[in-house]
């Protein structure tokens, strides 16, 4: 049941190939899913594994997308909470549209002041990893590399359309501090809502 | 079937999807014909055709929406969120319910396109054969009527901040014009259309939203604007952008006037994208040489008064009742509430008992609020009442409560207040053609009702007050301006009209202690000093009332009556050449006051007799 190797292609590499969709890892439980080595691609499409850098501390993805309203608007609530733990966690920005490119992903990053790193995920493999289905949504790991949570950033859109004037939960932020002190509980999965990533299948 | 849960939107419950499904196919079977079994929908032939028609006039670049729905790739690269977004008729927006009552532009889709959209998607979201790919639609590039006669645009831009809930900025955009004219269309460019959930223009005939400036030119913020006038000239169009809104010309007879000094205030309702942004809208008029013939009113009907809600309440009504003293034609209608609103209905029950559905939202949302047109004159006899019910909910259900933990909320203007109104467009029709302005005898059954309903506000009482003086009932006018001052004893407004009233009919001492609490409370108040002027002249206070013309003289030297009767002043008090050179002013400023002239002949003839 262990995925021994998820490895992200390069973006040219295989350009809409026919390659079978493998079955969503939605039941299997966190342990078995610890990655061992995962790469991904870097703006400049080098392959990267996302947590080398985290040398031992939490790794959170964090999937957005150019063009979908509802993560753009999640921006400022990213960054505050890249700044909050600064030097704590690593913090990515994960791109999993196959069509986007790496120049359109910088001006996006620029626009909205982002300061973290970006990887792209054209072939999705961080998307399974993370078991997300929808930008926004996160995966964090813990410093095991264990996936201890995935889903919605907090709870502000119940659905489309349908925005709280703040939200009243924050599990990306519950998770981290899970991640970092194995005291405290992380929190069940929630949904996301935004746009759906298997639409860029 | 662990696949088919899987691909299930998470927004739709499992149990719903089976039942949407299943109702699918039996409309797809009697939709399709014979061998629509087997047919598999396609984007070229299906589903190309209902975008192209409700969705791309917004989803395209420079337009409201977020990302452009165009070609295949676009649909397919947002399929699974627009079958969701379509299910739940958060789009295409359109929230009144059906009913037999058409409105124009109706973007509302059927039962049946919703679950062709789901099909596509189920089955994979096929391309379809070329040839069956509908031309794209054509759309107008720049302003949608051609180059307007006028642009005006707002002088700075307002800076949107990255984050936070909704703003509401109000721009003050001044229109240049030396003398009146009559606007046959107007279109709002909102600024970036993504950013503006809808933008509202009023008409401010006397710039009284300036002073809510804090730079002239850099607009404020606010959700509701207040627009004061002392005169009788009701607002008569609904000047209102949302997405997809297309401008239209007025039919010839309907136009807009527009005078020398007039403002437009636009309201925009902005929603933070995550970056700032800078908004600065603009306006495009379109003039017309056909003056207005017919004159439409925005009849307001509103309960803010009831709004008490109790923290957790999940239905809270509100109510009110207007029963038509004339006959209308009703043209287009505005609901409003804040975030609390829950059920919005609106309801007209003619003399002989049937009863129209006017508007009915049932899942009301701020957000999307917007001014629907009908697509025919809907004809409401004299005697017919309109009938709003407007429901809320206060309770944590309510995702859109600004309040977390709810908190009981009042009627007002600011966004975490509520709010129950309704506007009705309808053009009143005269009883006869000696009946006078039809639009009078509805602004005061309005304003009557107004006062029944709530004793205990300033503007009811005045409104009226100012109805009744217009049509000489001046006894019953001051009694009116009389309870409107008790309300506000200070208000200069409401103590100058009084003061008017009470020497209308004679009761000069009156008159003249509402014109100096007037002054008193504004002492740069020009009509308070001018009426004092002309009390204090009627009583041969000469001096005085030099004093008072004087006075409105430095407020507004262009004022030519403030000037001839600053002369007649001092022509009184023997100062003829003062006097003089004051109907000289007149004169230069308006060359057809007839007093001036008049006077200023006679003071010529008493210089020449006695030279100084």
């Amino acid at each position: 049941m262990a995925a021994a190797m998820l490895v992200v292609t390069l973006l040219h590499a295989a350009p809409g190939l026919g390659v079978p969709a493998p079955a969503f890892m939605r039941a299997g439980a966190s342990a078995s899913n610890t990655p061992k080595s995962v790469v991904a691609q870097d703006l400049a499409g080098k392959a990267v594994n996302p947590f080398d850098a985290a040398t031992g501390k939490p790794v959170v993805f964090i999937f957005v997308r150019t063009d979908c309203p509802i993560s753009n608007r999640y921006a400022p609530t990213i960054k505050a909470l890249s700044q909050k733990y600064a030097g704590a966690a690593e913090m990515m920005l994960v791109y999993p549209d196959k069509a986007e490119t790496s120049a359109n992903i910088k001006k996006h990053l620029q626009e909205y002041g982002y300061k973290i790193a970006a990887l792209q995920d054209p072939q999705h493999a961080l998307v399974k990893l993370g078991r997300v289905e929808i930008t926004p949504e996160v995966a964090v790991f813990n410093g095991k590399r264990e996936l201890i949570y995935h889903g919605r950033i907090d709870n502000w859109y119940k659905e489309f359309g349908q925005a709280r004037s703040a939200p009243t939960t924050h599990e990306l932020d519950d998770a981290i501090q899970a991640a970092l002190n194995s005291n405290h509980p992380a929190p069940a999965s929630v949904s996301g809502v935004g746009c759906y990533i298997s639409d860029l299948r | 079937m662990s696949r088919l849960g899987l691909n299930s939107p998470r927004i739709i419950g499992v149990g719903r999807c089976a039942v949407l499904a299943a109702s699918f196919w039996s409309v797809n079977s009697w939709g399709l014909g014979p061998d629509a079994p087997t047919a598999k929908v396609t984007f070229n032939r299906d589903i190309a055709p209902i975008v192209y028609h409700y969705c791309a006039a917004c989803h395209r670049p420079g337009e409201a929406g977020p990302f452009p729905l165009l070609t295949y790739q676009d649909v397919k690269s947002h399929g699974r969120q627009i079958m969701a977004v379509t299910h739940t008729r958060f789009m295409p927006p359109w929230p009144p319910e059906p009913g037999t009552l058409k409105y124009a532009d109706e973007r509302r889709l059927s039962d049946q396109q919703i679950a062709t959209i789901k099909a596509w998607v189920d089955q994979g979201m096929l391309e379809g054969k070329a040839s069956d790919l509908p031309p794209r639609p054509k759309f107008v590039e720049g302003w949608q009527l051609g180059q307007p006669d006028l642009i005006l645009k707002a002088e700075k831009p307002y800076t949107l901040p990255a984050s936070g809930g909704d703003q509401y900025w109000n721009f003050i955009l001044p229109v240049p014009i030396n003398e009146t004219k009559w606007v046959r269309a107007v279109e709002i460019r909102p600024g970036d259309k993504r950013l503006v959930h809808h933008a509202n223009m009023l008409v401010d005939r006397n710039q009284s939203a300036r002073h809510m400036e804090k730079d002239p030119g850099s607009g404020f913020g606010g959700m509701e604007v207040r627009i004061e006038s002392e005169v009788f000239d009701p607002d008569s169009h609904f000047l209102f952008w949302k997405p997809g809104t297309v401008a239209t010309s007025e039919p010839d007879g309907m136009a807009l006037r527009l005078d020398k000094g007039t403002d437009l205030v636009l309201n925009a309702h902005l929603q933070p994208s995550g970056k700032p942004e800078a908004i600065q809208p603009s306006v495009g008029l379109y003039f017309t040489d056909k003056p207005a013939t017919v004159h439409p009113m925005l009849l307001e009907m509103q309960n803010d008064g009831a709004l008490d809600i109790p923290a957790g309440a999940k239905d809270f009504v509100v109510t009110d009742e207007f029963k038509l003293p004339i006959d209308v034609d009703l043209m287009g209608i505005y609901p409003h509430a804040h975030y609390l609103g829950k059920d919005i209905l609106a309801t007209a029950e003619l003399p002989d008992g049937t009863t129209k559905t006017l508007i009915h939202i049932k899942r009301w949302d701020l957000n999307w609020q917007a001014v629907y047109r009908y697509a025919e004159p809907v004809s409401l006899p004299k005697g017919t009442t309109i009938t709003m019910r407007y429901s809320y909910d206060n309770s944590e259900d309510n995702t859109a409560n600004p309040n977390h933990p709810p908190a009981r909320v009042q009627g007002g203007n600011r966004s975490t207040d509520e709010m129950a109104h309704l506007w009705l467009q309808v053009l009143p029709k005269s009883a006869s053609p000696d009946a006078g302005d039809p639009r009078m005898v509805l602004q005061e059954a309005w304003a009557r009702h107004e006062v029944e309903k709530a004793p205990s506000i300033f503007e009811a009482h005045y409104n009226l007050a100012e109805m009744l003086q217009r049509r000489g009932a001046l006894d019953e006018a001051i009694v009116q301006f009389q309870a409107a001052a008790s309300i506000r004893p200070n208000d200069p407004v409401a103590n100058n009209a009084l003061g008017g009233a009470l020497l209308a009919q004679g009761d000069v001492e009156g008159a003249v202690q509402r014109f100096q609490s007037s002054i008193a409370a504004q002492p740069d108040y020009f009509d308070a000093h001018y009426n004092l002027g002309n009390a204090l002249a009627s009583q041969e206070n000469f001096q005085g009332a030099a004093e008072q013309f004087g006075d409105a003289v430095r407020l507004n030297p262009e004022d030519a009556s403030a000037q001839a009767n600053l002369g007649t002043a001092l022509a009184q008090l023997g100062r003829l050449t003062e006097a003089k050179s004051h109907y000289e002013a007149a004169l230069r400023i308006d060359p057809s006051n007839q007093l001036a002239r008049e006077n200023l002949l006679q003071l010529e003839q008493m210089l020449r007799e006695n030279p100084h």
